[in-house]
């Protein structure tokens, strides 16, 4: 059946134009209307260039015209302008319309809008573009494209500056060039694009070569590429260069070793890091002094196991990592213990670690062991209190010796007075005899001989009291419970004959039963009070009065006489050794009497003073123990 | 030669006895005016002086009741005997004795001779120092 010529030609798509002989234009289709705005009473007898920006381009529309009448058609792409001025990309056939002498007809053309296809295609292109610019731009990375069988087709910056190679050396050569001699041996390019194909990917670290030659240190991924078929079209090849990356990491390596080494080493302090639980991860050579624990021991326990039960239950580590977190670090002063069980004083100082992105991964911990310091403080206070006691001791010391000196000077001035004395005396008299003799003079010399016996009799009970009074000093006193009525007895006793021949009164008021003492010296002091008593009383008969009463926790003795007495400014001098207040011939003795009173009041913790005025008697008072 | 009166002040007898013989040998060169025991009798027998107050006062050390030094400081703190020089006599050559002598004020110190037979050289030499230290105007 023959369709309606009109018809189809009424339903195309596709414009239909035909022109005469000329060019002109003599009939137009629906979709030729639609498409460029035009009626056919405006296309009547106009070219094709009426389609054309430059309506009045005749040159090109003939030329088409000829290519088409030359060849059979002609075919082009381009803008095409509508009537109301805007634009269309449109593909355009022109073909020759011939009868059978081959003379021209006229023409047939088609037309077709494909400026949406257009679109898309420019679009594409640009992105293409965009990607290549930007995959050429990239220093850092070397990324190209090989074909499925290895050889390279693009090539981007970081490519040649990081194999050295320019695209146009490149393109067109196997990537094996970039391996190295032992790798081609093994046929590892092969291997990778194989696995690359099995896998999807293929990523390596792994030496590569550069076009001069060196190795460097690189990170390879190979990616193969399939088209909409899932035919393998190719791979992508990327290369990061890592020798720096691999120098940086060294050099992080040696770092860290030597920062490892140098904490490891330090014995002083404790220095160990705690996971982000609190378990221990590391341990250096002060912890294990400090702590008693080997690196093997310790690692993996719970840093709690350094506090004493107490301070576990309480919750304390917790608590201090608890505070570390929060604040940055926790420091205290505190007990801990060592792997033996034995406490320490420790300063510690917990701090937080953080990764760069600030997630916690763990504590620090540096712990000193305070005990050397706490010991030498209190070696320190100790030594001052030794120090101090010391001092003290020698502030007594000294007194003692003073009191020493005293009586050595005292001493020295004895021995050079009296004793020199009674030498002298019997040096003179027996020269005087010499002298007499000599001069046929006898009529003295008994008188001479007399004083010097006497001389020398003195000087022998010098001699004897001095050595009964430093007596005194030394020795260890017999101490005991002693009856005073004894004692007092005892004394007068011994002073019988001078009681007697003096006719003394002796009267006790004594309400004391008993001291403590040595009983040998107690009555010599008794005796020796009451001998002074009777002695220096001359106008009347000496009475004597003995007294005894209690002092707080001593006794009180007093002996009181109707004596000469000792005048004011004597007083203090009574108790001086050999210290005589009135002349041999008036009241003998050798005035040492007192001072062996006083001393042996002293050695008995005691104190003896006098209480007297001139011509109205004298009281002798001492203290003794009970 | 002048003569200078003299006060001496020793206890033991016998010692008074042989010194005043052996100033009386040497000599006019002192006068005794008075020869007592101990400090106290000095000083009571001063007291009856009045005008005729000795030149020098020659003392021994141990005495009983007040002893020399007593003596020393007695004569200084008086304003009426404060010139009069005290020399100090004594058996002792004891540096530090000799010391405390003269820091209390004593204008002398002379050791006695070995026995008292000896007295005359001891009479010489106390001249002498007074006359030397120029002690009495």
């Amino acid at each position: 059946m023959v369709a309606d010529t009109q018809m189809i030609l009424d339903n195309l798509t596709e414009a239909v134009i035909v022109l005469n002989r000329d060019g002109g234009i003599t009939y137009i289709n629906n979709a030729m209307s639609r498409i460029s705005g035009y009626d056919i009473s405006d296309l009547l007898n106009k070219s094709l260039s009426i389609l054309y920006r430059n309506q009045q381009d005749m040159i090109k529309s003939q030329y088409e015209l000829q290519v088409a009448a030359r060849t059979g058609n002609f075919v082009s792409e381009g803008w095409k302008t509508r009537k109301d001025g805007s634009r269309f990309w449109g593909e355009m056939n022109i073909s020759s319309i011939k009868d059978a002498s081959e003379a021209i007809e006229g023409y047939c053309c088609t037309l077709r809008d494909t400026s949406a296809q257009k679109e898309e295609e420019l679009q594409l292109r640009q992105s293409e573009e965009r990607y290549r610019i930007m995959v050429e731009g990239v220093k850092d990375y070397s990324i190209f494209m090989m074909d499925a069988q290895g050889y390279v087709c693009t090539w981007n910056d970081g490519a040649r500056l990081m194999k050295g190679y320019s695209a146009h050396e490149i393109i067109g050569k196997h990537f094996s060039v970039f391996y190295t001699t032992e790798d081609l041996d093994k046929k590892k390019a092969e291997v990778e694009l194989n696995i690359a194909i099995r896998d999807g990917r293929y990523e390596e670290d792994g030496w590569r070569v550069r076009k001069n030659g060196t190795v460097f240190w690189a990170n390879v991924i190979l990616t193969p590429l399939y088209n909409e078929q899932n035919v393998l079209i190719g791979f992508s090849k990327v290369t990061r260069d890592l020798t720096e990356k691999r120098l940086h990491e060294e050099a992080l390596r040696q770092s860290e070793e030597r920062y490892r080494l140098l904490v490891e080493q330090v014995t002083d302090y404790g220095i160990f890091m705690l996971d982000e639980k609190g378990r221990i991860i590391s341990w250096n050579e002060g912890a294990k002094r400090i702590k008693g624990y080997t690196e093997a021991e310790i690692v993996g326990k719970y840093f709690s196991i350094f506090y004493p039960e107490e301070d576990i239950l309480t919750g304390k580590p917790k608590h201090e990592l608890k505070v570390a977190r929060e604040v940055g670090k926790y420091e205290e002063e505190g007990w801990r213990l060592k792997k033996d069980g034995s406490k320490f004083w420790a300063n510690v100082v917990i701090t937080a670690v953080h990764s760069a992105d600030g997630t916690l991964v763990g504590y620090s911990k540096v712990t000193r062991d305070l005990s050397e310091r706490k010991n030498s403080e209190k070696a320190l206070r100790e030594s001052y209190e030794r120090y101090r006691m010391l001092t003290e001791e020698l502030k007594v010391t000294n007194s003692e010796l003073s009191y020493a000196n005293q009586e050595l000077e005292q001493f020295t001035s004895i021995v050079s007075h009296d004793l020199q004395e009674p030498v002298r005396t019997i040096k003179s008299f027996l020269k005087l005899m010499e002298m007499k003799l000599s001069a046929g003079e006898y009529e003295q010399l008994h008188t001479y001989i007399d004083k010097s016996t006497n001389a020398a009799n003195r000087m022998k009970e010098l001699i004897q009291n001095l050595l009964h009074y430093s007596q005194l000093s030394k020795g260890s006193l017999k101490e005991q419970e002693v009856n005073v009525n004894d004692l007092i007895n005892d004394a007068l006793q011994n002073l019988r004959a001078s009681v007697e021949v003096s006719n003394a009164n002796i009267e006790l008021d004594c309400e004391i039963e008993k001291v403590y003492g040595d009983k040998v010296q107690l009555t010599q002091l008794f005796q020796n009070l009451i001998s002074n008593a009777i002695k220096f009383t001359d106008t009347e008969n000496p009475r004597v009065r003995i007294t005894a009463q209690q002092d707080n926790d001593q006794v009180r003795f007093g002996i009181t006489d109707n004596g000469i007495g000792i005048a004011e400014k004597d007083l203090n001098k009574v108790f001086d050794i050999f210290r005589r207040l009135n002349t041999e011939k008036a009241f003998p003795g050798t005035g040492i009497g007192l001072a062996i009173c006083k001393k042996i009041v002293e050695r008995h913790r005691g104190k003896i003073w006098p209480q007297s005025e001139k011509g109205k008697g004298t009281t002798f008072y001492f203290t003794l123990q009970q | 030669m002048r003569t200078y009166k003299i006060v001496i002040v020793e206890n033991d007898e016998d010692e008074q006895f042989f010194m005043k013989d052996g100033f009386e040998k040497a000599g006019r060169l002192f006068e005794i005016v008075a020869q007592v025991r101990n400090g106290d009798m000095l000083f009571e027998w001063l007291e009856q002086q009045n005008d005729s107050l000795p030149h020098v006062v020659l003392s021994d050390l141990n005495m009983p009741g007040m002893n020399g030094y007593d003596v020393i400081t007695g004569m200084q703190n008086d304003p009426r005997y404060a010139k009069i020089p005290v020399i100090i006599t004594s058996t002792s050559s004891t540096p530090t004795i000799i010391d405390k002598c003269l820091g209390l004020g004593a204008a002398d110190y002379l050791v006695k001779p070995e026995t008292w037979l000896e007295y005359t050289p001891f009479v010489q030499k106390l001249h002498r120092i007074i006359e030397d230290k120029k002690l009495v105007d």
